[in-house]
C-alpha cells in the first residue's frame, strides 16, 4: 500500500514536471509592464552587444550614481519582443526589425550603436593559417549541400596553388536564433540568386538538410563545434576573435561586391560602412551586406538598440535617453577604449548624427 | 459530510495539482488553436519547419495571416525525441536495477548511505552541467572512438555504419539522457527494494536460492510497480530534457536521422531554440505553432503514461492468475 501510493505521487511529480518543462518556454510570451520605479534601466538582447554593454554599463553608472542599468544577454529575438512589451527598456539586436513587425509597433526606434563584422572559420588540417578565399555562392554551395567536399572544383578555382584536401565538409549552422544567422544568410541571399529563392534570409532558418551538418549553440558553441571537427566550416561574430585564434581556426577571405577577396578589418570593414553611409536612412533599418567597393569586407552590420519611444516615465525616458546619447558619442562610449576589446568599429559621424535623432525621440 | 475547516483546505490543497494541470492544458490549447487550425494534421507527419520569409510582408492563407513560406512539420522533432529517450531508457534500466541491487544487497551496509547519496547528488545535477560535460567530453569521444568502434562491430547493420565526424547527435543526446535518467530511476528502486520484508528474503534463501536468484527472482517481482514507475519518472526527464540535449544533439532541421550519429532534434530543445526567432514574426504564428509543439509533447506524454500503467496492470493480471 505504502509503495503502491508513493508511486501515485511520482506519477504526478513527474507529469507536473514535463508540464513545467514544456511550458516553460512560453511564459516569456504573457505580456508584462515594467513597473515605473526609480530609475533602473534592463538591457536585454543580442550576445554580441552584452559584453560590450558590461563595458559601458560600469563606466557610465559609476559618473551617474542615480541610474541603475542591468544587463542581460538572451538573444536578438527575446530583446526586441521585450522591448515592445515594455520589460526591458533597451533590447539590442544584431538585427533591424522588419517592416511587418513595425507596422504592428510603429512606436520602435532601431538605433545603431557600434558596427560588427563576421568572420568565416574553417578546421582543414594544414590549411588554417593560410586563408582560403571563399565566396557567397561557394559558401551557399556548402550551405545547401552541392559542395560536399573540400577539393571541390568550385574551391579550387578560387584557390589556385593551394593543394586541397578530399576531406568531407561539416557545415555548421546555429541551432539558437542569432543575429550572425541573419547576417550570414543575407551574405548568401546577395550573392547567390538560388539561395535568395530556395532559403532566404532570417534570425533562423530551414536550413536545406546536408549530411553530415550539424547546428550549435552560440557563437562558443560554434568556435568550440568548429575546433573540435576537422573539415567543419563556420560563421562567428568577429568579437569572438580570440577565441578562434585560440582554437587555431581558419579565417576565410570573403569575396566582395567587387570580386576582391578581403579580411575583416577596420580599413574593410570602414570601406563597406563609407560605401553604404549615405543609402542609411533616418530610421536607420538597412543591409550592410555585401556593400560596393573594391576593399569593402562583405558581412558587416549595424548592431541596434530597440527602444520604444513611448517609455513609461518621462525620469526613464531621459535616462535611456542620456545613456545612449553617451554610448553613441565619440567623447563616451564610442572609443577604442570599449569597442576595440569587443572587435567593433564606432559610427561614422553622420551616422552617429542619425542615431542621436532618433534617440532623441524617446519621450 | 462533515464540513471543517481542515478538511476544506486539505481538499483546496488538493485540488491545486489537477488546477494547474488544467490551467497549462487548457493555455496550450487555446494558444496554439489558431496554429491547430492553420497546420492541421500533417503538422505531425511534415519533415519540414520553415518559419518563413519574417521581413516580407505576411500574405493569408487558409483564412490567416502567416509569413510567405511559412511551414510548420514536427516529424523530425518526434521521431527524435521518441528515440533519444527509447535509446536512453534501453541502456539506463538494465543499469540502473544493477546499481539499485548492488545499493540494496551487494554493497557493504557502511558504505551505503554514501553511495546512494552520490546517486542522489547526481540526480540533482543542473542539466546545463551534463550539456557542458556532453559537448567538451562525451562529444569528441564518440566522434573519435565510439563511433569508429561502432562502425568495425556492427556495421553490417546500416543504422550502426559510418562513423561520426563530429560526434554530435542522437548518440551523444541519448547517452547525456542516460546519464540523467539512471539516478531517478536508481534512487526510486533503491528506496523500493529497501522496504521488502525480510521474511520473504529469507523465505527465499531458506529455500536455497543464491543472493542473485533472490535479488532478481524475488525481490524485484516485488517492487514491480515501482520499477514501472520509476521508468516513468525517468522517462519524462528523457522526454522533457530540454537543454543538454539542444547542446550536444547537433540541432537537425528538415532531415530524419539516418543512423545512430546523425544529428537530431527533440520537441523540448527546439523550442527553446527557435523562440527567439518565432518571437519576430509579425503573425505570431511561429509562437504558437511551438505552442502546439508543447501540446503534442504533453500528449505523448500522456500516451506513454497510459500505456506503462496498461502494462503494470497486464504484467499483475499475468501474475496473479499463474498463482
Amino acid at each position: 500500500m505504502q509503495t503502491r501510493s508513493s508511486e501515485t505521487l511520482l506519477r504526478r511529480t513527474f507529469l507536473l514536471g514535463t508540464l513545467g518543462g514544456t511550458s516553460l518556454g512560453l511564459i516569456s510570451l504573457v505580456p508584462r509592464r515594467a513597473a515605473a520605479a526609480e530609475v533602473t534601466l534592463l538591457e536585454t538582447g543580442s550576445s554580441l552587444l552584452y559584453p560590450l554593454f558590461n563595458l559601458w554599463v560600469p563606466k557610465y553608472t559609476a559618473m551617474h550614481p542615480g541610474v541603475r542599468i542591468t544587463t542581460q544577454s538572451t538573444g536578438s529575438g527575446t530583446g526586441i519582443a521585450q522591448a515592445i512589451s515594455g520589460v526591458a527598456q533597451i533590447g539590442a539586436s544584431d538585427a533591424y526589425m522588419s517592416s511587418a513587425q513595425l507596422k504592428k509597433d510603429p512606436g520602435i526606434l532601431n538605433i545603431p550603436l557600434a558596427i560588427s563584422a563576421q568572420t568565416v572559420n574553417y578546421n582543414v588540417p594544414g590549411l588554417n593559417n593560410a586563408n582560403l578565399k571563399l565566396s557567397g555562392p561557394v559558401l551557399a554551395g556548402i550551405y545547401s549541400g552541392k559542395i560536399r567536399h573540400w577539393n571541390d572544383p568550385a574551391i579550387a578555382k578560387i584557390n589556385p596553388g593551394v593543394t586541397l584536401p578530399s576531406q568531407g565538409i561539416v557545415p555548421i549552422h546555429r541551432t539558437d536564433g542569432s543575429g550572425d544567422t541573419f547576417i550570414f544568410s543575407q551574405y548568401l541571399a546577395a550573392s547567390d540568386s538560388d539561395w535568395a529563392d530556395n532559403v532566404g534570409y532570417g534570425t533562423t532558418l530551414s536550413w536545406p538538410p546536408v549530411q553530415g551538418g550539424i547546428g550549435a549553440i552560440g557563437n562558443p558553441g560554434m568556435v568550440q563545434a568548429c575546433g573540435q571537427t576537422p573539415g567543419s566550416l563556420a560563421y562567428i561574430g568577429v568579437s569572438y576573435a580570440a577565441q578562434i585564434t585560440k582554437a587555431g581556426l581558419g579565417t576565410a577571405l570573403l569575396q566582395n561586391r567587387a570580386g576582391n577577396f578581403v579580411l575583416p578589418n577596420p580599413t574593410t570593414v570602414g570601406a563597406a560602412v563609407a560605401a553604404l553611409e549615405d543609402k542609411t536612412p533616418a530610421d536607420q533599418r538597412i543591409s550592410l551586406i555585401f556593400a560596393p567597393g573594391e576593399n569593402s569586407y562583405p558581412i558587416i552590420n549595424y548592431e541596434y538598440a530597440i527602444v520604444n519611444s513611448r517609455q513609461a516615465s518621462s525620469d526613464i525616458a531621459a535616462a535611456v535617453r542620456d545613456f545612449l546619447t553617451w554610448a553613441v558619442d565619440p567623447a563616451g562610449g564610442s572609443t577604442p577604449e570599449f569597442l576595440g576589446v569587443v572587435h567593433f568599429l564606432s559610427l561614422p559621424e553622420k551616422i552617429a548624427a542619425l542615431s542621436k535623432a532618433q534617440i532623441a525621440k524617446i519621450h | 459530510m462533515r464540513t471543517s475547516p481542515f478538511r476544506i483546505g486539505l481538499v483546496g490543497l488538493a485540488g491545486i495539482i489537477p488546477g494547474m494541470l488544467v490551467a497549462v492544458v487548457l493555455f496550450l490549447a487555446i494558444y496554439s488553436w489558431p496554429a491547430i487550425h492553420f497546420n492541421g494534421i500533417g503538422f505531425l507527419f511534415r519533415e519540414t519547419w520553415n518559419l518563413g520569409n519574417l521581413y516580407a510582408d505576411p500574405v493569408t492563407r487558409r483564412g490567416v495571416q502567416v509569413p510567405i513560406g511559412a511551414q510548420y512539420g514536427i516529424l523530425v522533432f518526434i521521431v527524435g525525441t521518441l528515440a533519444t529517450s527509447a535509446i536512453a531508457l534501453l541502456i539506463a534500466v538494465p543499469v540502473s536495477l544493477g546499481v539499485a541491487i548492488f545499493l540494496a544487497e551487494g554493497a557493504p551496509p557502511r558504505l551505503r548511505p554514501t553511495l546512494s547519496l552520490i546517486v542522489e547528488l547526481l540526480a540533482v545535477v543542473p542539466s546545463v552541467v551534463y550539456g557542458l560535460w556532453g559537448v567538451a567530453v562525451l562529444v569528441p569521444l564518440i566522434a573519435h572512438y565510439i563511433a569508429p568502434a561502432l562502425d568495425d562491430v556492427l556495421g553490417f547493420i546500416p543504422f550502426f555504419a559510418g562513423g561520426s565526424p563530429t560526434g554530435f547527435g542522437l548518440l551523444s543526446s541519448s547517452l547525456v539522457l542516460t546519464l540523467m535518467v539512471v539516478p531517478i530511476i536508481t534512487a526510486t528502486v533503491y528506496s523500493a527494494l529497501l522496504q521488502v520484508p525480510r521474511p520473504d528474503k529469507e523465505a527465499a534463501y531458506a529455500l536455497g536460492a543464491m543472493k542473485f536468484e533472490v535479488a532478481v527472482r524475488a525481490m524485484l517481482p516485488m517492487v514491480r510497480g515501482s520499477i514501472v514507475g520509476a521508468i516513468i519518472l525517468g522517462l519524462g526527464r528523457a522526454l522533457g530534457e530540454t537543454m543538454a540535449v539542444l547542446m550536444v544533439s547537433g540541432g537537425a532541421i528538415n532531415h530524419l536521422p539516418g543512423t545512430i550519429t546523425s544529428p537530431i532534434s527533440t520537441m523540448a530543445s527546439f523550442i527553446v531554440s527557435q523562440l527567439d526567432s518565432a518571437e519576430q514574426d509579425p503573425t505570431g504564428m511561429a509562437v504558437r505553432s511551438l505552442a502546439e509543439i508543447a501540446l503534442v509533447l504533453f500528449i505523448i506524454t500522456v500516451i506513454v503514461n497510459v500505456i506503462a500503467r496498461l502494462i503494470t496492470r497486464g504484467l499483475h493480471v499475468g501474475l496473479t492468475s499463474r498463482a
